[in-house]
């Protein structure tokens, strides 16, 4: 497959089969997804995996605290939050991605950009191993409950969470917009002045 | 080639050709790197390209490079849904590196001080609510360079 194609075929995979994904596999695509991403500066950045069934409970647990807390949410979705949670253990590894605040701007968001980039070359590398991936970012797990379960300290923030596994269906691409219609160019000598 | 066994080099850390980059391949490059993850499809993107003829008359640019690409987007009063979009403009930004890295363009993701001070915002035209989120430098590199195996580093990993 041309890079190319890979980029362009690369879909975010939310159901996966039951085929096992190993803590060596996923370790060593990321540290050829960090080799792949030139940068400047330290790493400051972890991640905390979840793949043994006793883990992924747990995070499945964590997930939903905040949604199972509550009395009536709980009633209300009852059984749609068991099949919720049911789902979450069935993903068969989980990536936690926690990187260092900085209170310089400029530190902060080159930090964040500099793992954003790697997780796009491991979701690039997964797809080359027929591995999908989900990047998991929903409100509703972001809270100061789960951010705690989780461990992120004071100094840190939260870039998601990487559902990992085979599949059996590829869903359809939805297209993008040109990149002519977002495009605009300056002139140097306007610049100068 | 497969991805997995790429090596790419920052344009911090090679040698130059000195000659200009044509538009249409940054624009070719570009349609395939907007294949980008993005949550919703947002398409939180835009550009601003610059290209220098006269190199190194912009001193808030980096002067090694031929061209520049400005990523830029709104700003959000939901913090998570900002950090969202700056992810999905990361990858974009991931993707085009890997692929300019085939047609001998190298790139630099480049962050400056400049890019919070809303005057620079007005000489580049950035509209009022949208944010700088990165500066790309590019610039061909010389063929021969070939970029090294970057060392493999532990990860900094723990269990749940």
């Amino acid at each position: 497959m041309s890079l190319e194609q890979l980029i362009r075929s690369r879909r975010t995979i939310r159901k996966f089969n039951n085929l096992p994904v190993s803590q060596e596999l996923v370790i060593s695509l990321l540290q050829r997804a960090e080799q792949l991403c030139p940068y400047e500066g330290e790493a400051r950045w972890r991640y905390v995996f979840a793949g043994s069934p006793e883990a992924r409970e747990r995070l499945a647990n964590y997930m939903l605290e905040k949604v199972t807390d509550n009395k009536v949410a709980k009633l209300l979705l009852g059984k749609l939050s068991e099949s919720f949670h049911k789902r979450i253990v069935e993903v068969p590894a989980n990536v936690i991605v926690i990187a260092k605040k900085s209170s310089n701007s400029q530190i902060n968001d080159e930090n964040y950009g500099n793992v954003c980039r790697i997780l796009q070359n491991f979701q690039l590398l997964g797809w080359e191993e027929r591995l999908g991936m989900a990047w998991i970012t929903e409100p509703y797990i972001q809270t100061e409950t789960f951010f705690e379960r989780i461990t992120i300290q004071e100094d840190e923030r939260f870039v998601g969470i990487l559902q990992i596994g085979y599949f059996d269906k590829q869903p359809k691409g939805r297209g993008r917009t040109p990149a002519e219609r977002k495009w605009k160019e300056r002139q140097e000598e306007e610049l100068i002045r | 080639m497969k991805l997995a066994d790429t090596h790419i080099a920052s344009l911090s850390s090679l040698t130059l050709a000195q000659r200009p980059i044509p538009q249409a391949l940054v624009l070719e490059l570009l349609n395939h790197a907007v294949w980008a993850p993005t949550h919703r499809l947002r398409e939180p993107w835009s550009f601003i390209y610059i290209s220098h003829d006269n190199r190194g008359q912009l001193d808030f640019l980096n002067k090694q490079a031929s061209a520049h690409l400005i990523l830029t987007m709104k700003a959000d009063n939901d913090v998570h849904k900002e950090d969202e979009n700056a992810a999905a403009i990361f990858c974009l930004i991931q993707n085009f590196q890997l692929l300019a890295w085939e047609k001998k363009l190298a790139v630099k993701v480049s962050f400056h001080e400049w890019m919070y001070d809303r005057s620079y915002m007005n000489k580049l035209n950035v509209p009022e609510k949208e944010k700088l989120v990165a500066v790309l430098d590019l610039g061909f590199y010389i063929e021969s360079q070939a970029a090294s195996p970057a060392p493999s580093a532990e990860l900094n990993w723990s269990l749940l």
